[in-house]
């Protein structure tokens, strides 16, 4: 076993470049498309109206008073071609004391988005309304300032009494990166089982004193380390060096990421079984990997899916379950006990996909001699 | 020390091997020739435990190694017809690799690394990365590769394969002193006769999944012993004065390429002055007529009707 992952590793160390890509491109993937940065979503705002500059002034500073949405004045045609094209989720129309949300699919931000218009556009009536009515202009002042202390607030509060914590989108977008890119270095790393199957390689190890288990173990545990190394590289830089709220149980993190590997691998194990050559293997398995994350749903917001097909289909594959521990543990501090049934599930799966897929690279060695 | 009996392999109904028997004893260069397809690869597979057979024995010293493969796998050291090598490492690295299997390591591992280099004359180029390295210089590691655990039987499936005619005779050259100074049996596959009529004792002479002749260089060239190898360069060659060569008296077999013609006849059949007689009746110049002692491949020719290469 040890020579296998001798052999492994030194093969990477003479070309570490793949592995290297690797971890880059986790990290560059979330900083891309998961705004890394955490810069505010933009929402374009703009007006048909005779008075256009005059309403898209009065209601961009209102709309800008929440930091987590950025609402910006853009030229009506720009901002529905954005939407058209999917640049940005969501376009106002402003109206003088109406608006019209522009959109092209019920994304997670629209529902965010049509919430904050809402309040803002229902407090900014009832202000006028109340200005109407007194004649008094100071009301307005006066309103903002008791809203800020009002004498009723309301608080949300999980079922464990705790302050219900605020998800972010970004931590669970770096996962879902992290992961689908750690699939791709899994199945390379599983797939070297087929290359040297036809290069002879196996063959001169079957030849040899060294156990078919052993054997295996040796691909199977090199695949294991190296995509475990990627996957903690990724985590250490993000929490250390990019600030992410991960939590206080890294090790945790771990431990859910070294499941989510070892059943991935039993996938990759269980195609290697299916196909021919390793160049059918990798036709066949860069194609299917992209879909795992998003029949997971680990790109939308938790509860976004709700099709039971699907949801039916993301249970069979570890992602899904990999997710909901780690959002567990990052967001409401889960500790083993609550994440034991998705811990569980991967190692099913990963037993079930390992046995199948061995069995079935065996066979296709059927007339061959047991070691 | 090792035989098959009644050997038989098949693929999906199809047969591959049939019926084939064969020995090698101790110490002894025993060649397997046959063209493509003959069913060579699929026999030592079988002799070296990587393939089971569908009925037949291979016994080695007497004890059946299909059920037992544990037993020949620690003898024996198998070069596979392809390049069964990482070509990202070092030539050492991946002898190191091959020997540390064998459960070797530290210093009889290096010696054993250094000393199948040495036979296979790559000692000055083991630093070098395998996929920087010449056709012939890969199939030189190859064969070191096998050699690590200094194995008592030699199985060679074709290492000459696509190779240059100098790294061609270095291979003969290791396998040939691999045989008489190191003891070690051979068995060595090709399908170019002359290789094996310059390494082997006996050969085997396989065609169409079977053993169609078998015994020392001399023995299966006496098959032809009571025939003669004409070889005729002519000017052009018309397919009339094919068939009238072939329906002459003592001729038994002609074979055409290009403007070269190989006739094999009866011993003693004179047959020049019919020859020049024909060839003039169709206006054919004879450029060059030559009697030749039968090879190997004429036995092949003899007893199949092709050539090893068709």
């Amino acid at each position: 076993m040890k020579s296998v992952i001798w052999a492994q590793f030194s093969k990477d160390k003479r070309n570490p470049i793949l592995v290297l890509a690797f971890i880059i491109g986790s990290i560059l993937a979330t900083l891309f498309f998961a705004g890394g940065i955490q810069t505010p979503t933009k929402v374009a705002i703009f007006s048909e109206e005779v008075n256009a500059e005059e309403i898209e002034a009065k209601w961009e500073e209102l709309l800008n008073a929440d930091d987590s949405l950025n609402f910006v004045v853009t030229d009506p045609d720009e901002a529905r071609e954005e939407v058209r094209d999917g640049n940005i989720d969501v376009a106002v129309q402003l109206m003088e004391m109406d608006y019209r949300l522009l959109v092209i699919s019920e994304l997670p931000t629209v529902s965010l988005v049509r919430q904050h218009v809402d309040k803002v556009f229902q407090q900014e009536a009832q202000i006028s309304s109340l200005i109407r009515s007194t004649g008094d202009e100071n009301v307005r002042g006066e309103v903002e300032n008791y809203l800020a202390d009002a004498p009723v607030q309301m608080e949300a509060q999980g079922l464990d009494s705790e302050e219900v914590p605020n998800y972010n989108m970004s931590i669970q977008l770096m996962f879902a990166f992290t992961f689908l890119i750690s699939m791709f270095l899994v199945g390379f790393k599983v797939n070297n089982v087929t290359n040297d199957k036809a290069s002879g390689v196996w063959n001169r190890m079957i030849l040899s004193p060294i156990s078919k288990t052993s054997m295996y173990f040796g691909y199977i545990l090199y695949s294991f380390l190296i995509t475990m190394f990627q996957i903690v590289v990724v985590l250490v830089v993000f929490k250390y060096v990019m600030d992410y709220e991960l939590g206080d149980n890294l090790w945790m993190l771990v431990l859910i990421s070294a499941f989510f590997t070892f059943s991935m691998i039993s996938i990759a194990m269980l195609l290697t079984g299916i196909v021919k050559s390793p160049e059918q293997f990798y036709a066949i398995y860069p194609s299917l990997i992209p879909l795992i994350p998003l029949v997971s749903g680990a790109y939308m917001m938790p509860g976004t899916i709700t099709n039971q097909v699907l949801l039916f289909i993301a249970d069979l594959f570890p992602m899904a379950h990999a997710m909901d521990a780690l959002m567990s543990v990052i967001f409401y501090d889960a500790n083993f006990s609550d994440i034991l049934m998705p811990l569980l599930f991967m190692l099913l799966i990963g037993v079930i996909a390992m046995g199948i897929g061995i069995n079935l690279i065996e066979r296709r060695g059927l007339n061959k001699v047991a070691k | 020390m090792l035989e098959t009996i009644h050997l038989s392999k098949s693929f999906k109904g199809k047969k591959a091997v049939q019926d084939v028997n064969l020995y090698l004893d101790n110490g002894e260069s025993v060649g397997l020739l046959g063209p493509n397809g003959a069913g060579k690869s699929t026999t030592i597979s079988m002799i070296s435990t990587l393939l089971k057979p569908t009925s037949g024995e291979i016994k080695l010293n007497g004890i059946n190694t299909v059920n037992k493969p544990g037993e020949i796998r620690k003898i024996l050291g198998v070069v596979p017809q392809e390049l069964a090598l990482y070509q990202e490492l070092s030539a050492y690295e991946n002898l190191k690799f091959f020997g540390s299997i064998y459960k070797m390591k530290g210093k009889e591992l290096e010696k054993s690394i250094q000393h199948a280099l040495e036979i296979v004359g790559l000692k000055d180029r083991q630093k070098d990365l395998v996929k920087t390295f010449s056709g012939g210089m890969k199939r030189r590691i190859n064969i070191a590769a096998a050699l690590l655990h200094q194995p008592q039987i030699l199985i060679l499936d074709e290492p000459t394969v696509g190779i240059d005619p100098q790294s061609r005779n270095h291979i003969l050259e290791t396998v040939r002193l691999l045989n008489e100074t190191e003891g070690t049996t051979v068995l060595y596959t090709s399908h170019y006769m002359e290789e094996v009529e310059q390494l082997c004792d006996r050969v085997y002479i396989m065609d169409d999944s079977e053993v169609i002749a078998a015994g020392s260089k001399a023995e299966l060239l006496s098959i032809l012993s009571s025939e003669d190898t004409i070889k005729l360069e002519l000017s052009k060659i018309n397919e009339d004065f094919v068939e009238k060569l072939k329906s002459m008296e003592g001729v038994r077999k002609v074979e055409s390429a290009n403007s070269q013609l190989k006739i094999i006849a009866k011993k003693g059949s004179n047959l020049i002055s019919e020859l020049v007689h024909l060839a003039d009746r169709y206006q054919i110049q004879l450029l060059h007529y030559q009697t030749e002692t039968p090879s190997l491949e004429d036995v092949f020719l003899h007893l199949t009707g092709r050539t090893l290469r068709d």
